[in-house]
């Protein structure tokens, strides 16, 4: 019966793990951008194949969302592709695409809460699974199994058929937001593009990140050479100094600049321009500065020559493209030129005078008339922004600009110039609207990408946070994840990619299933990393990241974690937090072949883990180690579970402020190891060593051994299940026992296996036996029907 | 997961090899080549030193001993370093590894044969 419950356990296993396999490999394949038709077929395969139903289908719901078409199937007549089944609760593909889970259902017959689809009633399906595709609030689709005989479909049969259905949703969703993220970014460029206007964009450091083709076309270099450095490179270079100083000084303060320089053009000549950076805030936070360039070398021109003589400026001013004018000492108008008579449509009769609301937008009126007077009063130069009514009847945006004139060292009024700034305010507003949208995006697209909750995971506690940036703020490309692998261990994520943004998101998503498939695939972090790394640096795009990818074994407490670029996880014990140190390496992304190193710790009994992103630690006032103790002070002070742990050093690091960056946090805890007595039954495979040993080793620990003894009780029970692990000649001897307990301070420890004692099996094993009966007390061999026991004793000291 | 590094330092006609992390039968035949690829044919002796090494289990001592005639064979010395206080000290006695390998409680004293 125990025998036979065994094979049981072993088939469920095994299924489990062939299972787990082909959803990594879907999910490799959806990774490696298989177009979204062909991996629908290839899902409807993986399905058949590993639950080998009657029928299997795809269902998409339709636009109207009443409705779900069949995209593909396997095993229906001709005539169902393609068909539409109605969505509603009543009946199976509509409850399911409602349902949170996968809908398991023993017999129609016996199903209250709801019925089966038309399709499935004549086809007379006994029993079905399905599963929704798409998340909660998001559905896409419905993936559906059915059976025409009653079939039990197991836990793990509808697990199974899940992640299926999740591995299509993911690429569903990318499928989609890659057509959103060219959208957006065409849009932009387009946009910049298409402006007269020169434009820059800088990152916060100042280094250019962005000029559009106006610019590019103006100055004739490429674009490899604009960008970095600064968009001063361009500047004559007797203006050059000057420039510098201004921009640095602005930049410094994070102002609003505005200067005249003059531009080299691509032809060598030199072209007054008016340059102005707006620094970009979003939500408190400097992201950098947006620049314009605008060709002002005619009004320039026209300055100077009314330095020299009055006469021939009005010669000059009637021919020239800019809008002129001149005041007398009072205010008032005395003169505009040709220009400014073409684009507004007036006379010069109507301009003359008192004129300075004339043609000015209602809205701006009365802002344009105070500031006016009051810089008149005090004799200084006067500008604004404004709408202006032009020939055609709309209002247009110009800059307007008079300083003082003086004749003979007596103030005689002011001369002023104008130009249309119209296509540059409107690009600003819209730059602005495509800020906010893209950042809507991203912060829909992150949300769907983080999972909805945690996997519920026997022997480990396990909470997570999820803080986003301010509002407003640039969403990041934070992520955190946690999945059980084959072997029993747990694969923990966090990570962080680099910049912000929809294309963070986007690469945020893809490495998040990208650890998913390697993480269930590789053993070792490093690997895992490894193989991470050259997926993303054979990407088209670039993408860099930090990540810490770490394994935790919950039996033995052992972490073997490698960290590329990414801050430290923190250990949380009893006597306080320490981070673990060594495994670093570069980000990934950053070199191929990336090298990735990993390093091992042994968690103590009770101990909590901490992972996180550094817009935890991100504060660009205090050094990176001052904001690490901080962390780990607020960690070590935290009382209560993990949740309480999490909230807690949420608000004693970050306090009121908000958080500059994402900031994601994922905290676990292996269940405490009872100190009593313990029992193990592991596979027969050396690999299954060093667990024993880390088991052993807190066991031991917890009881009060004393490091030689744990030493040599450890290494004599491995040595007993070495022996064990050498006897194993078939598949269902394919594990071994390990009990230890205490008997009036006397360790006692049995090992047992299903294989007949051998002795002096190599030389080595001859050590072994030496071994074992030289560090025990007492060894005692027995052969039991079915299988050998070894059980030694040692009394310990204390 | 078991795993062990070695260190391989040259001081004169002798090699040192410092082993750390664990050794068991998972590993120990990587261990071994590694151990043997890091002796060349001028070397006078290898001296492993066990100061850093948390774990060694039979097939781990099998590489000592292994280690030791094929040293012999090629005239080569070979030496062993473990602090007094190390836990393996006891076992290495036992399965008298000193009788092919002399063990030393430093380094220091190890280069000094």
């Amino acid at each position: 019966m125990l025998r036979r419950r065994a094979h049981r356990y072993r088939d469920e296993v095994a299924t489990r793990a062939r299972q787990q396999a082909a959803v990594a490999e879907l999910g490799q394949r959806a990774l490696a951008g298989l177009e979204l038709e062909e991996l629908i077929e290839d899902a409807v395969q993986v399905v058949v194949r590993e639950l080998g139903s009657d029928y299997v289908s795809v269902l998409e719901l339709t636009g109207d969302g009443r409705g779900m078409h069949v995209r593909a199937g396997h095993g229906f007549p001709d005539g169902v592709l393609g068909g539409v089944l109605p969505a509603t609760g009543e009946q199976l593909p509509g409850y399911a695409l409602k349902s949170d889970g996968p809908v398991v259902i023993e017999d129609f017959a016996s199903e209250a809460r709801f019925g089966p689809s038309p399709l499935q009633h004549d086809l007379q399906i006994v029993s079905a699974l399905a599963a929704p595709i798409g998340a909660r609030g998001r559905r896409l689709g419905v993936l559906g199994v059915n059976s025409r005989t009653p079939h039990h479909y197991s836990r793990d049969d509808a697990n199974f058929l899940q992640a299926i259905a999740n591995v299509l949703g993911a690429a569903s969703e990318r499928a989609r937001t890659d057509e959103v993220v060219r959208d957006s970014e065409a849009r932009f460029r387009e946009l910049a593009d298409t402006t007269p206007a020169l434009m820059w964009m800088t990152d916060s450091e100042g280094h250019v990140t962005f000029v559009n083709e106006g610019w590019l076309r103006f100055t004739g270099r490429t674009l490899e050479q604009e960008l970095g450095a600064t968009w001063a490179v361009g500047a004559h270079p007797d203006d050059l100094h000057d420039l510098l100083v201004h921009w640095r000084g602005a930049s410094a303060r994070r102002t609003e600049f505005r200067v005249e320089y003059r531009l080299l053009r691509h032809d060598g000549s030199e072209r007054w321009v008016l340059a102005e950076g707006l620094p970009r805030y979003e939500d408190g936070e400097f992201v950098g500065y947006v620049g314009t360039a605008t060709d002002i070398h005619e009004r320039k021109l026209m300055e100077d020559a009314l330095r020299e003589s009055e006469a021939s400026f009005r010669d000059l001013a009637d021919t020239a493209p800019v809008m002129i004018w001149t005041t007398d000492e009072r205010g008032l108008v005395t003169f505009v030129n040709e220009g400014w008579l073409r684009y507004t449509g007036t006379t010069l009769e109507e301009e003359l005078g008192p004129s300075w609301s004339l043609g000015v937008h209602p809205e701006d009126a009365p802002g344009v008339i105070s500031s006016w007077n009051e810089k008149l009063a005090a004799r200084q130069p006067w500008e604004l922004e404004y709408r202006l009514r032009s020939r055609s009847g709309d209002y247009r945006w110009i800059v307007d600009r008079g300083v003082p004139r003086y004749e003979a060292g007596r103030f005689s009024g002011y001369v002023g110039t104008a130009i249309d700034i119209h296509e540059r305010k409107t690009v600003e507003a819209r730059l602005r609207e495509v800020y906010e949208r893209e950042h809507t995006i991203a912060e829909t697209l992150q949300r769907s990408l983080l999972p909805e909750r945690l996997p519920r995971i026997d022997g480990l506690e396990i909470a997570a946070r999820y803080l986003p940036a301010g509002r407003g703020a640039a969403v990041g490309g934070d992520w955190y994840d946690a999945l059980e692998r084959a072997d029993g261990r747990i694969a923990l994520v966090v990570g962080d990619v680099v910049g912000h943004g929809l294309r963070a998101a986007a690469t945020m998503g893809q490495l998040r299933n990208a650890f998913r498939a390697y993480g269930l695939t590789e053993a070792s972090p490093s690997q895992v990393m490894a193989r991470v790394n050259r997926l993303v640096m054979s990407g088209e795009e670039e993408a860099m990241a930090t990540v810490l990818y770490l394994v935790l074994d919950r039996e033995t407490g052992e972490v073997t974690f490698a960290s590329a670029g990414h801050p430290p996880p923190l250990v949380l014990t009893a006597d306080g937090a320490h981070f673990l140190e060594g495994g670093r390496s570069v980000p990934v992304g950053a070199a191929e072949p990336g090298v990735f190193r990993e390093a091992t710790a042994d968690l103590p009994p009770g101990a909590s883990l901490l992972l996180y992103t550094d817009g935890l630690v991100e504060r660009r006032d205090t050094p990176l180690e001052d904001r690490l103790d901080d962390l780990a002070e607020a960690a070590g002070q935290a009382e209560g579970g993990l949740e309480a742990l999490c909230d807690s050093v949420l608000e004693r690091v970050l306090g009121q402020r908000v958080p500059s960056d994402d900031v994601a946090l994922l905290a676990v805890c292996p269940r405490a190891v009872a100190s009593e007595a313990m029992r193990l039954s592991l596979p027969a495979e050396p690999e299954s060593l060093s667990g024993l040993r880390r088991r052993l080793g807190r066991f031991l620990h917890a009881a009060g051994a004393t490091e030689m003894e744990a030493y040599e009780i450890t290494l004599t029970v491995c040595e007993a299940a070495g022996n064990a692990i050498e006897h194993a000649y078939g598949p269902g001897d394919a594990s071994f026992e390990v009990e230890a307990s205490f008997e009036n301070g006397t360790l006692v420890a049995v090992v047992r296996d299903r294989g007949s004692w051998r002795e002096r099996r190599g030389t080595h094993r001859g050590r072994g036996l030496q071994i074992i009966q030289g560090l025990m007390d007492d060894v005692e061999v027995s052969t039991e029907s079915d299988g050998t026991v070894i059980r030694m004793r040692r009394r310990l000291a204390a | 997961m078991t795993s062990a590094e070695v260190a391989i330092e040259r001081r004169g006609g002798t090699i040192v090899a410092r082993l750390s992390g664990e050794v068991d039968m998972t590993n120990a035949t990587r261990v071994r080549e590694e151990l043997l690829v890091s002796v060349p044919n001028d070397a006078l002796a290898l001296v492993i030193d066990l100061d850093g090494c948390r774990y060694l289990d039979s097939a781990a001592i099998e590489v000592v001993f292994d280690l030791a005639r094929r040293l012999g064979r090629r005239r080569q010395g070979l030496r062993l370093v473990v602090p007094p206080t190390s836990p393996l000290r006891r076992v290495l006695t036992l399965t008298e590894v000193d009788s092919v390998a002399p063990i030393h409680e430093t380094l220091d004293a190890a280069l000094a044969q």
